[in-house]
């Protein structure tokens, strides 16, 4: 149906994002494609569908891509975006401030669709999507996780022949990844060929029939995924997480005293049906630990941390900041003791050059501190970013904004970091760079709250997990006593590396 | 006051006109300035979203139009007290007319714009238009509070520092902000080519669109249409 044959395509850096790639997609397959953050995936992927380059034009484009053996160019619009549908990894940049159906109906109210068979579509995707709870909410007010499903019913409104998802399980927790495949699998027979990019294989695998490796923007030939799945090799060569890998050996970290403790905590903010979010949450961060936080989508894991950095107002409890009382505290005073490095770190941005972020980092705006530069520029070196110290930060890639982030989380020389969702440490150097940020925190005495899905990563780097439920902490220990302890049964999600009750000890 | 959101943009847009127009027609302050504070009201009665904020925006509307008018007439010989009542009447028909075109702002999604201009039969540039205009300024605005809760979580002081030191680091949101508004303006853009927009096919609506405009789908009812 699809095919690609020798393109290369470069945005203009020394190497290209993708080099002389060759892809077939046949009707009723269904391809993972799998590589390492930076190594070109969602550029492919938007070659696939048709966005580079008829809609992005990149500086350097070559090679050929034809759909059903005619050259993508010679498609009209209309036809090529309802014969190719896709999911971009960032869903933002699909989304604009329109209620859920809204967002939905869009692709058929624009080809001008009666009526009535929009209605009848909308209540087909609605349902088959499990969307209905959704209905006449604003997709901007909706979680990362619920966005990323509209967006998926909207891409399949005009029931496309192939289907491309960028990164679909970004944000979603393991709850919402098995849904994601259930509800593929139960719509394979709607959607004849599949076509997904991932980072972890092993949340996607049962969806699909074939798995390609991609490094440095260079394609292997695509396999079956049972014969490529249980290999080591191939995925350590393209710079992944092998999906079968060992369990990591555990950290053993000699707690210290406490640099952070919350008690009787209960946010203003409510929910639909007037609970608090949070409604008695108490816990202690300790010098020299990595404490994890696991909990559903909508757990109030979000809320949790902007109730301590003092973003969210709470209703009572206690805050307690390396031994003081925190609650009158202004957001600013608490962050000179807490870092925070969102997922997006684009979102925390807003100096001219890399350089000055971590400068702010160091002082704050407070000073003009004379070393200040020379300590940015050191923590710049350590994650591979010296020399990108006067780029414009919103210039970098998402993975380089990821590394700049723990770059000022680390200069900043805060008693704790808050990481939520380190979408880096999901390929090799990625997690190279997490161990080597969380070897400086806790050798210096500092700790780190590891807020994540990925149950593997807090098993690997945790000595201690939260688990978040109901508004309150419903398990707080080691991680081998969390997979076995009711909360986490509770949860209904599987445990990491496949343990079992009775296993992870 | 969930009905005020489902009101069609256009019976909206067409009362927020007449308000506008009432309090321009007005003689003097003694008419101008009850109109303002009804509206106010009519804002606060109807827990606008972020009030707050609109009523801070609006003071300082207010406290330099005053001045300046006052300055001039002052100079040009009126005496205080009538300078005073004619700067409160000019103000007054500027706050009326930016509370008229709040709310319509506040109560219109881009998606019930969009619906009451497919059904109006406009051309889709207009449609589009339309709905990027009112439905934007929303979305900036929240961007904007997101952009001084990064400062704040990054150690910024800007609450407990002077007002000129406070302005000082809202200017310095404008660089993110401008990034954003790029950013929004090239997803829409995106969206529009990837699902279809073309100005010179006539669009349609999922909603039942009259005086009010459907603001969610019925999933089980029948649809009868209008």
């Amino acid at each position: 149906m699809l095919q690609l044959r020798n393109v290369t395509v470069g945005f203009g850096d020394t190497h290209p994002a993708l080099a002389e790639a060759d892809l077939d997609i046949a009707e009723g397959q269904r391809l993972l494609v799998c590589g390492a953050a930076g190594s070109g995936k969602s550029t492919l992927l938007q070659v696939a569908a048709g966005l580079v380059p008829h809609l992005v034009r990149p500086p350097l484009f070559s090679g050929a891509v034809t759909l059903r053996g005619r050259e993508l160019g010679q498609h009209a619009k209309d036809e090529l975006f309802t014969t190719i549908s896709i999911v971009s990894q960032n869903v933002e940049e699909q989304l604009w401030d329109l209620g859920v159906e809204d967002l939905i109906a869009f692709p058929l109210e624009n080809r001008g669709t009666p009526r009535a068979a929009i209605r009848d579509r909308l209540r087909e995707l609605l349902c088959d999507l499990e969307l209905q709870a959704l209905g006449g909410r604003r997709v901007l007010t909706l979680s990362g996780g619920e966005r990323r499903m509209v967006a998926i019913a909207t891409a399949l409104a005009s029931k496309p022949r192939l289907l491309v998802l960028d990164e679909p399980t970004t944000g979603l927790d393991p709850a919402a990844r098995a849904r994601l495949v259930r509800i593929l699998k139960k719509l394979a027979p709607d959607i004849p060929a599949l076509l997904v990019a991932e980072q972890d294989p092993a949340s996607i695998v049962a969806t699909i029939d074939s798995i390609a490796l991609l490094k440095g923007g260079r394609l292997a030939p695509a396999a079956p995924a049972n014969d490529i799945i249980a290999d080591q090799a191939p995925w350590q060569e393209a710079g992944v997480l092998p999906p079968r890998r060992s369990r990591a050996p555990r950290r053993d970290a000699a707690a210290g005293p406490a640099l952070l403790s919350v008690s009787g905590l209960r946010t203003r903010l409510a929910r639909a049906d007037g609970r608090p979010v949070l409604e008695d949450v108490g816990f202690e961060i300790r010098a020299g630990e990595v404490v994890g936080l696991i909990g559903r989508n909508g757990a109030g894991k979000t809320t949790l941390f902007q109730s301590v950095l003092g973003l969210s107002r709470i209703g009572a409890g206690a805050i307690v900041i390396a031994g003081e009382r925190a609650e009158g505290w202004t957001p600013a005073r608490r962050a000179r003791s807490i870092a925070y490095v969102p997922q997006n770190v684009r979102r925390i941005l807003f100096n001219m050059t890399v350089l000055d972020e971590v400068v702010f980092a160091i002082t704050a705006g407070r000073s003009n501190d004379a070393s200040a530069a020379e300590k940015a520029t050191a923590a710049l070196a350590k994650y591979g970013l010296r020399a990108f110290a006067d780029k414009n930060p919103f210039a970098l890639s998402a993975r380089q904004q990821a590394l700049l982030g723990l770059a000022c989380a680390d200069a900043a020389g805060t008693a704790i970091a808050i990481l939520d969702e380190p979408l880096l440490a999901r390929d090799l150097h990625g997690r190279h760079m997490l161990g080597r940020f969380l070897d400086t925190l806790l050798s210096a005495g500092r700790a780190v709250m590891l807020i994540s899905h990925d149950l593997e990563l807090v098993d690997d780097v945790a000595s201690r997990t939260l688990i978040l439920e109901g508004g309150r902490i419903a398990f707080d220990g080691p991680p081998d006593a969390a997979w076995q302890s009711p909360a986490f049964a509770a949860l209904g999600w599987a445990g990491p590396y496949g343990l079992t009750a009775g296993e992870a000890a | 006051m969930r009905r005020l959101y489902d009101i069609n943009f256009f019976v909206k847009l067409a009362a927020g006109f007449l308000v506008m127009l009432l309090a321009w027609v007005a003689p003097d302050w003694r008419y101008g300035v009850p109109l303002a504070v009804a509206n106010l009201i009519f804002l606060a009665a109807i827990r606008i979203p972020s009030l707050g904020g609109y009523i801070k925006g609006v003071t300082l509307l207010v406290g330099l139009v005053i001045a300046s008018w006052m300055a001039n007439l002052l100079i040009q010989g009126m005496g205080a007290l009538d300078a005073l009542l004619l700067s409160a009447g000019m103000a007054a028909r500027l706050v009326t007319t930016t509370a008229a075109f709040y709310f319509i702002m506040e109560t219109s999604s881009p998606g019930s714009i969009l619906a009451a201009c497919s059904a109006a039969g406009l051309p889709p540039v207009a449609t589009l238009v339309l709905s990027l205009t009112f439905g934007i300024i929303p979305m900036l605005r929240d961007d904007f509070d997101r952009i001084a809760d990064a400062q704040r979580a990054r150690g910024m002081e800007i609450d407990d520092v002077p007002l000129p030191t406070r302005l000082r680091f809202a200017l310095a949101r404008g660089v993110p902000l401008l990034v954003q508004s790029i950013r929004m303006a090239h997803a829409i853009s995106l969206s529009l080519s990837l699902y279809g927009f073309d100005v010179k096919r006539r669009r349609t609506s999922w909603r039942n669109v009259g005086l009010l405009v459907e603001p969610r789908l019925a999933l089980k009812e029948e649809d009868h249409g209008h």
